[in-house]
């Protein structure tokens, strides 16, 4: 063995104990905004493994995609139901414990199973490694051309939807205006009268 | 069997960066007075009392800019292989480029007529 194999070993090892132990974190910790913190950290480990298997863009795209985008939409959504209620225990919560244990036991035993039976051995042919991001932009512009084009048009329903999706919430009915009791900011209560205006006017 | 090249130098910054922080934690643990008095508590020390918790539910209109980020986020990643390769594929590639980014403006524009990019 030599070093840069000792040195890929040594990352590897690292990598893959952050990525057991944050996950592991991100389920047993108690604090929902820690597991969403911890979340990235296991993004972050797995690009690492990506870039140990020569994937050099799909690290690139783990790390912009996942750790910048998916996850802080993640933490928005936890701060935007982040509110402290005292939440009545659940009676039987034991039965729900044992059907999530199994449900999740059951899917390890699958796929376990599966990366046992899968054949993983590939062919020969050496990796691209420094030249597959250029191979992936000449197919982008070649043959891939009217998927990539498409991809765009994906991109901008996916804004527009959530776009209009998102406004509706915005303008506050008189079922769910949300009371002085709740509100904590001082801009608080500004902000709600001046988009219930936008909301009617428009 | 690694094949990718120059990554001695992102392990070399991932090694100073990991250092960084305990370095700053222990000089500063090292040289600084030992802590005393209900001041040291504060969010802020010498600096403006905090009203109210940190935990407050966020305005729904933030996660707008959350959901504008991530779909431009995405466009950056499919943008990413024709910056890389922008010497190699010539002009009919910038001009398809384009055409990929000006279907975005459309959304981008249709985000700001709508006011879904700001503030207030």
């Amino acid at each position: 063995m030599n070093l840069a194999e000792g040195v890929q070993l040594v990352s590897f090892i690292i990598l893959t104990v952050m990525m057991l132990g944050a996950a592991l974190a991100v389920v047993l910790s108690p604090n929902i905004v820690y597991s969403a913190f911890l979340l990235g950290g296991v993004f972050s480990a797995m690009a690492g493994l990506y870039l140990l298997l020569n994937a050099s863009f799909v690290a690139a795209a783990q790390i912009l995609v996942y750790v910048g985008a998916i996850n802080v939409l993640i933490l928005f959504a936890i701060m935007l139901v982040n509110k402290r209620e005292d939440f009545a225990p659940v009676k039987y919560a034991w039965t729900r414990k044992i059907v999530t244990a199994a449900v999740c036991g059951g899917l390890f035993l699958l796929l376990g199973t599966t990366i046992i039976t899968t054949p993983w051995a590939i062919d020969s042919t050496a990796a691209a490694g420094d030249e597959a991001i250029y191979i992936l932009g000449e197919h982008f512009f070649t043959d891939f051309l009217l998927p990539f084009e498409l991809v765009s048009v994906l991109l901008l329903m996916a804004l527009i939807g959530a776009i209009v999706l998102a406004r509706r919430d915005i303008i506050p009915d008189s079922s769910n205006v949300v009371g002085q009791d709740d509100l904590k900011l001082p801009e608080k209560p500004r902000e709600l009268v001046s988009a219930g205006a936008d909301g009617e006017s428009s | 069997m690694f094949v990718l090249s120059g990554y001695e130098y992102l392990l070399g910054f991932i090694f100073v960066a990991s250092l960084v922080p305990v370095l700053a934690l222990t000089a500063s643990w090292l040289l600084r007075p030992a802590p005393s008095g209900p001041e040291r508590r504060t969010t802020y020390e010498s600096g403006m009392e905090p009203i109210g918790g940190a935990w407050i539910q966020f305005n729904i209109r933030y996660y707008m800019f959350a959901l504008v980020f991530v779909i431009f986020d995405v466009e950056t990643v499919f943008l990413y292989p024709w910056a890389v390769a922008f010497n190699r594929l010539g002009l009919l590639a910038f001009v398809e480029a384009l055409i990929f980014i000006g279907i975005l403006v459309v959304g981008l524009a249709y985000a700001w007529r709508k006011g879904a990019l700001e503030w207030s």
